[in-house]
């Protein structure tokens, strides 16, 4: 294949990719309020600005609070599913991973707004606890896939001299299985965190009269431009970006 | 021992699939079933018809063709790009194959709401992009064209989900061994034969998950037309929203949801059957 040309291309396209982000980064700390080239100087106050903003603290405080949570829930419930999966009899695992991915195949939202009919239809309160089942239900699949294909490549001859060696089922999934893959179970709960942090739609629909940092940033941007946004803005890319990041590397498989 | 493996697999899978069932699977059945239900004075009452339905079909079937359209447009774009990406990623070896992965990972995260707001600002009147070539003297005055319209949403919704879709073309790229390929071209294949017979059948299911992903995505989203289109670009997201905001009418938002999904299914089973055909025919020699 013409290595140039596909090396051209796929360099255009990462710049597409990426260059958006960094536009962010820059108007972040621009001192100028109008967001246009050239640069003029550069600034925190936009920070700290929204720092002052009526409700800022909350959002982040809420941002952070549902994020941990969906990131413990879904990563438990996840795990254990991916456990079931793998010793279970592969002819039902494939149908398993498939009902359990459907979540993933529904528009956020078709799935927010359906979340939204069916509180309110039972009567029950949006609130943060509704965002975070809403979000662990949705963010769950995330977990079990990326575990299962860890699990697919598992050498399970260490477990099983463990139980040779008479280690209880418990003994051997703390001091054998779950060293082995605590790397993998980390990163997929950073990842669904990350997620849980940048999500917006579903949010919307069921935190109620509450505030994420996407909520905040939404309200902003519906009154027009104000650098605050930016400042907004970064905050959510920059979380998601370095959860991301590390766990990416801690997923990376050892082959 | 073996008799118990069932059941044990059965007890660990049981929180997944109850969190499952009364979380997405309750919820989406009453969602399913208030489509049929019917609006009277603010209630909701149980009086079962398929009006609503006909009345998608007859008063949204404009916004519905240009949404299945738009959404076809970007998952194309998105699966072909996309393919060529990945392709890079998984051919040009060394570290620079990493450095195009590693891009295409690191824009997976970042921010739904972030990544339209930064293209607002991109392409507004007084944006970016706009004092940007006025300060090069490429243009006298701003363009106006250029956001407030489908293209703007094109744009936007391609951004978005090209990192998402590179990922299962990656995949199923990454499976495909070395070795045929070349053998093929020891025995003299062209780039083109090697792609259309050892490459495309390899990748149809990534290439294939990619596209359904973006389609459904880009169908049922109504936060980029809002804040990237113009009046004219109607997308049926903004109408499923507006029923359960002032229009006050979840049945009919549950209707119009359900045949934008039903639509793009019925898109994703003709390509379906046409890529499989194609592949078929493809591989003949």
């Amino acid at each position: 294949m013409n290595h140039r040309l596909l090396w051209a291309a796929a360099l255009i396209v990462g710049t597409f990719m990426i260059l958006p982000l960094l536009v962010l980064v820059f108007f972040a700390f621009s001192s100028s309020p109008l967001l246009r080239l050239p640069l003029e100087g550069l600034t925190f106050k936009w920070f700290l600005r929204l720092a002052e903003t009526q409700g800022f603290l909350g959002s982040l405080t809420n941002s952070l609070l549902i994020s941990a949570s969906v990131g413990i829930a879904s990563t438990m419930i996840g795990t254990l599913a991916a456990f079931g999966l793998s010793i279970g009899k592969p002819r039902f695992s494939g149908t398993y991973v498939s009902i359990l991915a459907l979540p993933l195949m529904v528009p956020p939202l078709v799935l927010g707004i359906a979340f939204l009919s069916y509180f309110s239809g039972l009567g029950l309160r949006l609130g943060l606890h509704a965002t975070i089942i809403a979000q662990v239900v949705t963010l769950q699949p995330i977990v079990i896939l990326i575990v299962v294909s860890r699990l697919s490549g598992f050498d399970w001859a260490a477990v099983d001299s463990a139980r040779d060696l008479g280690a209880s089922t418990w003994r051997t999934f703390i001091d054998v299985t779950f060293p082995m893959i605590r790397p993998t179970i980390l990163g997929a709960a950073l990842i669904v965190m990350a997620l849980s942090l940048d999500d917006f739609i579903i949010t919307f629909f069921t935190i109620g009269g509450e505030n994420t940092l996407p909520t905040l940033l939404w309200g902003m941007m519906r009154k027009g431009i104000d650098p605050r946004m930016n400042a907004c803005a970064l905050i959510v890319v920059a979380f998601t970006l370095l959860l991301g990041v590390i766990a990416m590397r801690l997923t990376r498989n050892p082959d | 021992m073996a008799g118990f493996r069932l059941p044990r697999s059965v007890g660990l899978l049981s929180p997944s699939l109850g969190a499952n069932a009364i979380f997405f699977v309750v919820p989406l059945v009453y969602f399913f079933v208030l489509s049929f239900l019917q609006v009277r004075s603010f209630q909701v009452v149980f009086d079962p018809t398929t009006s609503n339905y006909v009345r998608v079909l007859q008063q949204y079937s404009a916004p519905l063709a240009s949404t299945l359209s738009l959404a076809v447009t970007v998952a194309t774009i998105v699966t072909v790009v996309g393919f060529i990406y990945a392709s890079a990623c998984r051919f040009i070896g060394g570290s620079k194959g990493g450095w195009f992965l590693a891009i295409a990972m690191i824009t997976l995260f970042g921010g739904y709401l972030a990544k339209l707001y930064a293209w607002r600002t991109i392409l507004g009147e007084n944006g970016i992009l706009n004092t940007g070539l006025i300060e090069l003297g490429l243009i006298q005055s701003p363009i106006t064209a250029l956001l407030y319209n489908n293209f703007a949403v094109i744009l936007a919704l391609t951004h978005y989900t090209l990192p998402l879709a590179i990922l299962p073309i990656y995949g199923s790229l990454r499976a495909i061994e070395d070795l045929p390929i070349a053998a093929a071209r020891d025995l003299g294949a062209s780039d083109g034969r090697i792609l259309k017979d050892i490459i495309l059948p390899q990748c149809a299911t990534g290439l294939f998950s990619a596209f359904a992903m973006t389609l459904l995505f880009v169908s049922g989203d109504a936060i980029a037309p809002r804040l990237l289109g113009g009046t004219s670009s109607s997308m049926i997201g903004v109408f499923i929203q507006d029923q359960f905001g002032f229009r006050v009418n979840a049945p009919m938002g549950s209707a119009l949801a359900f045949t934008v999904i039903a639509g793009s299914a019925i898109i994703l089973v003709l390509i379906g059957l046409g890529g499989t055909r194609l592949l078929r025919l493809g591989a003949r020699p």
